[in-house]
């Protein structure tokens, strides 16, 4: 029974678990339950797993005393009395002896004895004086806070609440000095707010104003009652005739406003039907905002005149069946906004503030938010902030939104234009989003049409648009936009003409320098290299660089009447004159590789070009690495033979082993060939108690890496030697002074 | 103890053989009751206890802190639990408390209504008990490790103060001033004791690990100064000749006959030495664990057969037969080094302070009271402590 007793205490104490083992634990209480002789027996056993300088072999022994503990008054009795050698080994209470490593496990342990202690003190302090006197010691003598169950000294306490104040400080003083730059800052950010919105609302008129300006001149009443949304096509036909383009207005109307993008049945009016068509420019979906009120009425007059008259002709001219035709529109959703010349300005200024807002406010914006955040205090502010960055938020993406197109070439050349000294400058505005740096053919045409054609101020959305007002056939009136046609491609040719003349011929006009970055640029890139002084006096007289001072005499003060004595040195010439210009060959890149077979089985992966520093010369073999030639392979037979011989020479492993444990230095004997089973034997004797932390490990640091590097044997001799001989030639340089012989 | 009853009764022995058999006896069982409690007075270790003679009822202590707290020992209530109160104190506020940690503090051996301290202050204060006043302050140029007033002496007041100064000087409460210098020593003065049994021969202790004897009516020198080796090796080596110890020696106790005198020293051993011829008497007490820089104050029994000493070992107190050099037994409780311990006479009890600051009684423990004699009383002792009774849970499986 006492022999199961200790081998049950030894495996529940090194078993190096935070927990113990249930059932062993239950057995252990059961024989310890058997009688007292077992209490005495397992209270010396645990005794001794305490006095062991293992964190963990002491934590599971503590645990199994608290299980006995709560159970036996003979166990008690025997522990109260040791209980000062109890609480040195578990609560560390004489500081000369403090707890054994790992240091992590000793702390658990030294929170749960104490917390383990009060649970004593509580349930049987009275009955036991030691018990109590012990906790009454801890409490007053120790300055352990029963409460602090986390059991820190005062002095830990105290740096951490002195540490969280000056935290607090830090963010106050922070906040206050955020509050402070925002108070200055919302200004501003106000401001180019409100300049981007004012921009945004020169670019795009507010429909909501919109439709009050178009009220106001010529809009029949039921127009107010639908204002969001402006079809082209009905104010058109409103403009026009009033008797029957209530009803396709109605219609069209409806269709523009919920579909933008769809197939219309249109109704047997053939002049709705051509109205849709001819005016396609006009049907822009519930985006297009036309600007120009004037220019739109004439186009539309003009085209109303022509289907009057050939509404009936139409038909019969195309032989069509019916009025009855599917047409679809595409009609792109999407907000693009392009520069013209007439709101250059108005986007320059919206490019400006929506920089400033999002490189400049937007992150502090955000710095504010966090900062407000962390010190948690502030409420204000905080609200304020997150105002600002939700305006800020709605303005950028409004920006994005509008999908501004404008490429810096065409406002550089416009400002160029303007005033030729502002050219530099330009280069250097750096890319905005959106920037198209090759522009499409198509749009391209769209661009050089713009400052000639339209006199629209403010922007217009992109457009699909017919260039021809005839109605072409209707199987190409589907994709009519898409197609480049006959007549499209001449105006095409002529307006690409004309816009590449109009860059151009403001490019000559202006400066030739405007040709100048490419240079510039390249030049930048040229390496510069000093001339030599010959090529630097070309053509002038060389200078005499070859020329030396001779002194005939050497002496310093004595010396002879001639003095200087030129003397022509043909060397320096030639040093001044001569250069030598480098032609490295092209490098080639080792393709080959060592391959040579290696202890761990693989093969050399090295890449030198001739020689490898481990494996000798490079010589082609196959894929295990053996030499392809007879030589080679005789050759690398032989020296392994030689080297072998050469070792087993000096090399006992034995010997080498016991040397290797005394000294604990790896002389490679486990390279040797084992002989017998020594070492097995001695693996597992090394592993007595697997599951503990292995305390003699040393720990993998910088410091023990580098204590191995620098106190190795061989580097201390190098010191010692270096040093002596530094020492030694001290002496000999100066033995025979009087003054430095004596130290 | 029935037969020594007997005996008594029919007169074979004499009361002093009965008295000597039961007061061995419980000195044999002194254990830390749980009944009795000294009240927790001071703040930093207990340097020295002492009990007065007359009564053997007030206990003073000097603490590590300056303060001095009386005591009233005696159990007064019927009751079996006893808190031993502070009766008074000489406290942080009291304008003349002692500055340093009291070494030593002392009763006049003949009467209550004086007590002495002396402290690391570098003086000597004597105090009047009932008014708790200064009466007299006695100065001196180093610290006062240890004094001592005769217990005996009737003819002169002489108090023996050892300090840092390795004279010895005897200050006289007749005259208000110190008489005497005794020159001898090297060292400081670590403790200094009146023999209980002439008036004036004084034993001291220094930590040139010589104790010397006086006698204070001769001027010129000390009767004889104590050698470990009775004079056989003192020739060999000049170097360690008459040294009582191979350290410091810091205390000093005369048996209570005042034949023999006991000495520890930092070495770890205490000797025995006759007191009338200076011999050591060669009893091997094995290793007294002595670690204290200052004096150590221990305390030997009274009235028992064999006699015992109670010496602090490390935080334990040991207990030994003086004659035998036998340990008896380890008393086990405080948990810092003990300093000082001082034995009750008249009730066997034994008093040691430490520096966890607690003062524990050592009480001798009652007979167990027979279990058939009176059940019903032995049962409701049982059920007063619970905590006394096993635990193990009822079910088989979970033990």
């Amino acid at each position: 029974m006492d022999q199961k007793l200790s081998e049950l205490v030894e495996v529940l104490t090194t078993s190096g678990e935070p927990q113990l083992n249930p059932e062993k634990l239950k057995e252990l209480k059961k024989i310890c339950r058997s009688s007292d002789e077992h209490i005495n027996h397992v209270y010396h056993l645990l005794m001794t797993q305490l006095n062991q300088e293992h964190a963990e072999i002491r934590l599971s022994a503590f645990q199994i005393v608290t299980e006995l503990f709560a159970r036996s008054h003979l166990f008690r009795t025997l522990l109260i009395s040791n209980f000062q050698e109890f609480l040195e080994l578990t609560v560390e209470t004489d500081h000369e002896q403090p707890l054994p490593p790992p240091k992590e496990v000793a702390q658990k342990m030294k929170i749960l004895a104490i917390k383990t202690v009060q649970e004593w003190h509580e349930k049987f302090g009275e009955a036991y004086k030691k018990l109590s006197l012990g906790y009454h010691f801890l409490k007053q003598n120790k300055k352990i806070d029963f409460q602090d169950v986390r059991s820190r000294t005062q002095a830990e306490r105290k740096r951490e609440e002195e540490k969280q104040r000056r935290l607090e400080n830090i963010y106050k003083e922070k906040v206050k000095k955020a509050t402070a730059e925002m108070e200055d800052m919302l200004e501003e950010i106000q401001s180019s707010l409100t300049e981007m919105e004012n921009c945004f609302r020169l670019l795009l008129p507010d429909p909501r104003e919109f439709a009050v300006f178009t009220d106001e001149k010529d809009f029949a009443s039921d127009m107010r009652t639908k204002p969001t949304s402006q079809s082209p096509s009905h104010s058109k036909s409103t403009s026009q005739s009033s008797a029957y383009s209530k009803s396709t207005s109605q219609v069209s109307f409806d269709n523009d406003d919920e579909q933008p993008c769809c197939s219309k049945n249109l109704p047997p009016f053939p002049s709705s039907c051509t109205s849709s068509a001819s005016g396609a420019e006009r049907s822009l979906g519930e985006g297009a905002k036309e600007s120009d009120k004037s220019a739109r009425k004439s186009d539309t007059d003009d085209s109303d005149g022509d289907y009057e008259g050939s509404r009936e002709a139409f038909l019969r001219d195309h032989g069509l069946g019916s009025h009855a035709y599917s047409l679809s529109l595409e009609i792109s959703t999407d907000l693009k906004v392009n520069e013209n010349e007439n709101n250059t300005d108005v986007l320059n200024n919206l490019m400006d503030a929506h920089k400033l807002l999002k490189q400049k406010y937007w992150p502090a914006v955000q710095s504010w938010i966090q900062l407000f955040t962390k010190a948690g205090t502030n409420s204000e502010s905080l609200k304020c902030a997150i105002d600002v960055k939700k305006e800020i938020e709605a303005a950028l993406k409004k920006y994005k939104e509008m999908n501004i197109d404008c490429h810096t070439k065409e406002r550089k050349v416009m400002t160029a234009s303007d005033d030729d000294d502002d050219d530099d400058e330009f280069e250097e505005v750096p890319e905005k989003e959106g920037y198209e740096p090759h522009i499409p053919d198509h749009l391209r045409e769209e661009y050089g049409l713009e400052p000639s054609a339209s006199k629209q101020p403010g922007k217009k959305t992109e457009v699909k648009r017919p260039n021809v007002p005839q109605v072409p056939p209707s199987q190409k009136r589907i994709n009519d936009e898409l197609n480049p046609t006959c007549a499209a491609a001449t105006m095409k040719t002529m307006k690409d003409k004309m816009a590449k003349a109009l860059p151009g011929s403001s490019r000559n006009a202006g400066e030739p320098k405007s040709k100048c970055p490419k240079r510039e640029t390249d030049l930048s890139q040229a390496p510069v290299a000093p001339c030599g002084l010959d090529l630097h006096h070309w053509g002038e007289e060389q200078p005499s660089a070859g020329k030396m001072l001779k002194f005939s005499s050497l002496h310093r003060f004595w010396a002879p009447n001639e003095v200087d004595e030129e003397v022509e040195s043909k060397e320096l010439e030639a040093l001044v004159k001569t250069r030598y210009v480098t032609l490295p060959g092209k490098f080639e890149p080792v393709k080959h590789k060592c391959l040579a077979p290696m202890p761990n089985g693989s093969l050399c992966e090295r890449q030198d070009r001739y020689k490898c520093p481990f494996h000798g010369k490079i010589v082609p073999r196959d894929a295990i690495g053996v030499p392809i030639n007879a030589e080679d392979r005789a050759r690398e037979a032989r020296e392994k033979f030689e080297k072998q011989g050469e070792e087993q020479d000096w090399r006992d492993p034995e010997l080498m082993r016991e040397i290797e444990q005394a000294t604990g230095v790896d002389l490679g004997s486990s390279k040797c060939p084992v002989k017998g089973k020594g070492k097995g034997v001695k693996r597992n004797l090394k592993k007595k108690y697997p599951n503990l932390t292995d305390l003699k490990q040393k720990a993998n640091t910088s410091r023990s890496r580098l204590e191995k590097k620098v106190f190795n044997t061989g580097s201390v001799k190098r010191v010692i030697s270096a040093m002596n001989q530094a020492d030694k030639r001290r002496h000999e340089k100066f033995a025979n002074q009087f003054n430095y012989a004596l130290n | 103890m029935l037969g020594f009853l007997w005996a008594r009764q029919t007169g074979l022995d004499s009361p002093v053989q009965l008295r000597r058999a039961e007061a061995t006896r419980r000195v044999l069982s002194l254990e830390l009751n749980k009944d009795r409690d000294v009240e927790r007075m001071h703040e930093n270790g207990i340097n020295s206890l002492d009990i007065e003679p007359v009564e053997s009822r007030y206990m003073l202590s000097g603490g590590a802190d300056g303060i001095i707290v009386l005591y009233d020992l005696a159990n007064l209530h019927k009751s079996q639990s006893y808190t031993c109160k502070a009766l008074c104190k000489v406290g942080k506020s009291h304008p003349d408390m002692h500055k340093f940690s009291v070494e030593t503090v002392q009763w006049y051996p003949h009467d209550t209504g004086i007590f002495t301290s002396s402290s690391f202050d570098k003086t000597l204060k004597i105090w009047d008990t009932n008014s708790l006043k200064l009466a007299e302050v006695f100065h001196f140029d180093g610290t006062v490790y240890s004094h001592h007033m005769s217990p005996l002496a009737t003819k002169h007041s002489l108090i023996a103060v050892g300090t840092k100064n390795p004279k010895v000087q005897l200050c006289d409460l007749k005259s208000g001033s110190s008489s005497h210098i005794l020159q001898g020593h090297r060292g400081e003065v670590l403790a200094v004791c009146w023999s209980p049994r002439y008036d004036y021969i004084l034993a001291t202790a220094s930590a040139d690990s010589k104790v010397k004897l006086w006698d204070v009516r001769k001027a010129s020198g000390c009767l004889i100064t104590l050698d470990q080796h009775n004079g056989e090796k003192s020739k060999a080596s000049s170097e360690a000749v008459n040294t009582a110890h191979n350290g410091r020696v810091n205390g000093l106790c005369f048996t209570s006959n005042g034949l023999h005198l006991l000495t520890v020293g930092t070495d770890d051993r205490m000797r025995l030495w006759d007191s009338s011829s200076g011999e050591n008497t060669l009893v091997n007490y094995g290793k007294v664990c002595n670690t204290s820089r200052k004096g150590l104050k221990f305390t030997v029994s009274a009235g028992c057969n064999p006699e015992f000493v109670f010496v602090p070992y490390d935080c334990t107190i040991a207990v030994y037969t003086i004659y035998s050099g036998q340990k008896i037994s380890i008393l086990r409780g405080h948990y810092n080094s003990v300093d000082c311990c001082v034995f009750q006479p008249h009730f066997q009890e034994l008093y040691s302070g430490s520096k966890d600051c607690n003062v524990l009684a050592w009480i001798p423990s009652l007979r167990e009271p027979v279990l058939d004699e009176d059940p019903k009383k032995s049962g409701h002792q049982a059920h007063i402590n619970p905590a006394f009774k096993d635990a193990w849970s009822s079910s088989e499986d979970e033990g």
